[in-house]
């Protein structure tokens, strides 16, 4: 599956309007660094070396915490309640006397310029990955804050020229920070404890992505940010991502992952989906994850990778909903309300007393019946597409596309059902460059 | 196994799953992926060898041997040690960080030092697109087409190629065809050079005191040296997604790589100077292809021709894409594997204009193996500023924890950028004073 398709919801970033008001309300974070700080008297004290924010406080603008200067040699931390004023062209102090404390970070606070500015963030609304190009503070309720971010070009290059230009903040593309997930922080501040409220604001958010959109995220994040966005999202919701990630990124991610993580990632994708991410690793990795793996889980991913990849047997999918010929359609419905795919099934397997297939009955026709229906009433033609497991896989397309069905169902020797193969199973395997021609990857050397 | 029966309700367990009677080995992996899993496995050098010589480094070294018989080869001793520490590098930048270069440098530097860098890299890039635009010429003027038509054709077909998303099966076809090039080995040995002579000016320092050798040198460097591949190597072990666990077998990829591929550099040396007897600067790729007469007889121009083209036309594709993403990822644009061009609209720009400035220049009227051997001057020169900055990444305990550069790393690193450092300038006060008619 291909993460270059978003999703089909809307992705609107939450852009800030930041013309309107005088333009000196905001500051722009890389036009403060190294500007002069004075006292009172108009001596200048010191420069601007960073600008801390702190973190802790769950709001979605996190407040001013204090500048660190540079008098000397030395870096000092001047808290908030110091600053008079803070301006993009001057910051100026409280008082005269300025008793130098040497700045250690603290918890619950980020040193913006060398933590967030020029880091990778997410803009969670607009689901894409972006870059700092600039930081705006603004005061908002009687303390300054960080408000917005930019991540427009020519931000960039204006940073690039003189001192003049990159003080006078020109908002280019400016997102709203409430909406920016920002990483590192935590690790830098301390445990999970704290760090915990600041990811929550987004958990939900970033939990309810599709998961194309947040296989693209993946993608684009660099690999601490990567594991980092692991962390918030629930496994569930990341394993259906890996599912769309493009394989050279799939493979990415699980060796670096390592075992224990990635290994519960693998056993919760789809079986055939799980059985095409090991494919890719080489063998070490391969056995490192499956022994990491319940070996239930384990076995089974085996016996799918035991056919080759072009094969029934290894495309078909392993999670079957079965039900006996003497069932109601009912007791169907109560099967399906538990199972986790059934959005990939089209229809459910009949068998008989010894197990073996004697239909496979659609969703559409068990809509339609009575919910007392026995299933032997609605057993009858169409009959099912049945394969073995090393039928070829072109030849399944033949059979689907001559029966007009839309899945086929994979049986043993015996006739007993042991998968089934979906359409875009068969897509996948006969076609694996399907889609928009892709930003190929330079690949040499091997 | 195989005798229960799927109780109604239940989704099959793995445990009663078993491949039809008659099949149950595991289906052996084809030879297409085994070849590549004994390439992967023993030699991301050897491909590199191949691969990572492009019409510049060729053209480079067969003239080093022309010019100066064997005079260049204990440089290159010295140029294999610096590649394989500069290698190690970053390969180990990308095994620690999991990112790109690109994105370090926006992280790690201030902004301006990474616009400089990342300009510096841009034109001895452009410089290389220049010399593989010029190869593709050289290439197709020894079977008698001409440089206009064969460069603009040439550069369509892998902008094309590359951008309607076929590249990757002729991708293996220019593979195959460079891989000619690994014949140097047999040219050499055929061609019966002194072997006396060729091991004593390896061994002790052999240089010749004039502008032109130091020049070539300095060519040399930036022929084996290259910054894209540098840049490659960085994000490829990232990408791999090797953990800092298994970083030791990496490193030892890195090294043996870079150590095998200037063998193969030396080699090409060997085969020119013990092939063209002339001491003189190669005028023609005639003179070049000579070194392969030992192998191919008659046929030497036409084998040269074909790997050049082969060499040329992969390097071509690779060296613009490496670029886009270098600075898509430093700008923090979209850049991901599985995005069009048209959503990625600065990549394909970055990848465009690239191809169109390489073989615009490469058409210019002129010598094209004396272009080509000046791009590679073009990225001795630029070799330094990267090569310190990685040096500079590679020391950072706060990037890199137990794994940055102890003192001692430190100070060869130090030294050896510093050699090449005062030989690119020195090189670049030669070319300057040139333009004016002082000098040598």
């Amino acid at each position: 599956m291909s993460a270059s398709r978003r999703g089909m919801r809307p992705h609107r970033t939450h852009h800030l309007d930041l013309a309107p008001g005088p333009r000196d309300s905001v500051v722009s974070v890389a036009g403060l660094v190294a500007r002069p700080v004075r006292n009172p008297g108009g001596e200048v004290v010191g420069h601007v070396s960073d600008v801390v924010a702190r973190w802790d406080t769950g709001e979605p603008h996190p407040p001013l915490a204090g500048l660190v200067v540079r008098v000397g040699s030395r870096r000092a931390f001047v808290p908030a309640d110091l600053l008079a004023e803070v301006r993009p062209d001057r910051v100026t102090l409280t008082t005269a006397r300025l008793t130098l404390q040497e700045f250690a970070p603290r918890e619950g606070e980020v040193c913006l310029v060398r933590d967030i500015l020029d880091r990778q963030l997410l803009d969670v609304d607009g689901v894409r990955v972006v870059r700092a190009a600039d930081l705006y503070l603004a005061t908002v309720s009687d303390r300054v804050r960080l408000v917005g971010v930019d991540v427009g070009l020519t931000t960039l290059l204006r940073r690039l020229g003189p001192a003049r230009w990159r003080a006078r903040a020109r908002p280019d593309v400016v997102i709203d920070w409430a909406s920016v997930h920002s990483f590192g922080a935590v690790a830098l501040t301390e445990s999970a404890g704290r760090g915990a409220i600041r990811l929550d604001r987004h958990r939900n958010e970033l939990n309810r992505l599709l998961p194309v959109d947040l296989a693209a995220l993946l993608e684009d994040l660099g690999r601490q940010e990567r594991c980092e966005l692991l962390d918030v999202v629930e496994p569930t919701v990341a394993a259906d991502a890996l599912e769309s990630m493009h394989p050279d990124k799939q493979r990415q991610l699980l060796t670096e992952t390592g075992p224990p993580r990635a290994a519960d990632l693998v056993s919760l994708m789809e079986p055939d989906e799980a059985a095409r991410a090991l494919r890719g690793l080489s063998r070490q990795q391969r056995d490192r994850l499956l022994d990491a793996m319940f070996d239930e889980k384990a076995d089974a991913l085996r016996s799918v990778m035991a056919f080759g990849p072009d094969t029934a047997g290894g495309v078909m999918n392993t999670a079957l909903v079965i039900a006996s010929v003497t069932d109601t359609v009912e007791h169907v419905r109560i099967l399906l309300r538990t199972k986790r795919h059934v959005a990939d099934l089209d229809a459910v397997v009949v068998v008989d007393e010894q197990g073996q297939l004697v239909d496979d009955v659609s969703l559409e026709e068990l809509l339609l019946a009575e919910v007392a229906t026995p299933l032997a009433d609605l057993i009858g033609p169409p009959w099912p597409v049945w394969v073995t497991p090393n039928t070829p896989v072109r030849r399944v397309a033949d059979r689907m596309l001559d029966a007009h069905r839309l899945s086929a169902v994979v049986v043993d020797g015996q006739r007993r059902p042991i998968g089934r193969i979906l359409a875009d199973d068969v897509l996948q395997a006969l076609l694996p460059g399907l889609g928009l021609p892709r930003l190929p990857r330079p690949r040499w050397p091997a | 196994m195989g005798t229960s029966v799927p109780s109604p309700g239940t989704t099959v367990a793995g445990a009663n799953l078993t491949p039809a009677p008659g099949s149950g080995r595991p289906v052996p992996r084809g030879w297409r992926v085994r070849l590549l899993t004994m390439l992967a496995v023993t030699g991301p050098g050897l491909v590199a060898a191949a691969a990572g010589n492009d019409a510049g480094g060729i053209a480079t070294y067969a003239s080093a041997g022309a010019q100066f018989g064997y005079h260049t080869l204990f440089l290159m001793v010295f140029i294999t040690g610096c590649l394989a520490l500069v290698q190690e590098m970053c390969a180990r930048l990308g095994c620690y960080t999991g990112e790109g270069l690109g994105s370090l440098f926006r992280e790690q530097f201030p902004l301006r030092v990474t616009a400089v860098v990342l300009v510096a890299f841009l034109v001895a890039n452009l410089g290389a697109m220049v010399s593989e635009f010029g190869g593709i010429g050289v290439a197709f003027e020894l079977v008698g087409v001409g440089r206009f038509v064969s460069v603009p054709i040439a550069a369509g077909i892998i902008w094309a190629l590359v951008v309607f998303g076929t590249y990757q099966h002729a991708e293996r076809v220019f593979l195959a065809l460079a891989l000619v090039f690994l014949v140097y080995p047999i040219a050499a040995i055929l061609a019966h050079p002194t072997v006396r002579e060729v091991l004593s000016q390896t061994v002790l320092p052999s240089f010749v005191p004039a502008p032109a050798f130091l020049l070539l040198s300095v060519g040399l460097v930036g022929a084996t040296i290259s910054p894209y591949v540098q840049f490659y190597v960085a994000s490829a072990v990232a990408d791999k997604g090797v953990r800092p666990v298994d970083y030791p077998r990496q490193r030892m990829d890195a090294i043996l790589g870079a150590v095998f591929a200037n063998v193969i550099n030396m080699f090409i040396i060997i085969a020119a100077a013990a092939a063209i007897t002339t001491r003189a600067p190669l005028q023609s790729a005639q003179d070049a292809g000579q070194a392969l007469r030992p192998v191919a007889g008659p046929f030497a121009a036409e084998l040269f021709a074909i790997g050049l083209l082969g060499a040329s036309a992969l390097a071509a594709a690779v060296v613009p894409l490496s670029t886009a993403y270098v600075v898509s990822e430093a700008i923090g644009t979209e850049r991901s594997v599985g995005k069009s061009f048209r959503e990625a609209p600065l990549f394909l720009w970055l990848f465009t204009v690239q191809i169109v400035v390489g073989a615009a220049v490469a058409l210019l009227p002129g010598n094209l193996i004396n272009l080509l051997i000046k791009t590679q001057i073009l990225n001795g020169v630029i070799a330094p500023i990267l090569l310190t900055c990685i040096l500079v990444l590679t020391s950072r305990r706060a990037l890199l924890g137990k794994a940055a550069n102890g003192p001692l790393l430190r100070a060869v690193g130090g030294v050896f950028i510093g050699i090449i450092a005062v030989m690119a300038v020195a090189a670049m006060g030669i070319s300057v004073a040139g333009w004016f008619g002082v000098g040598g």
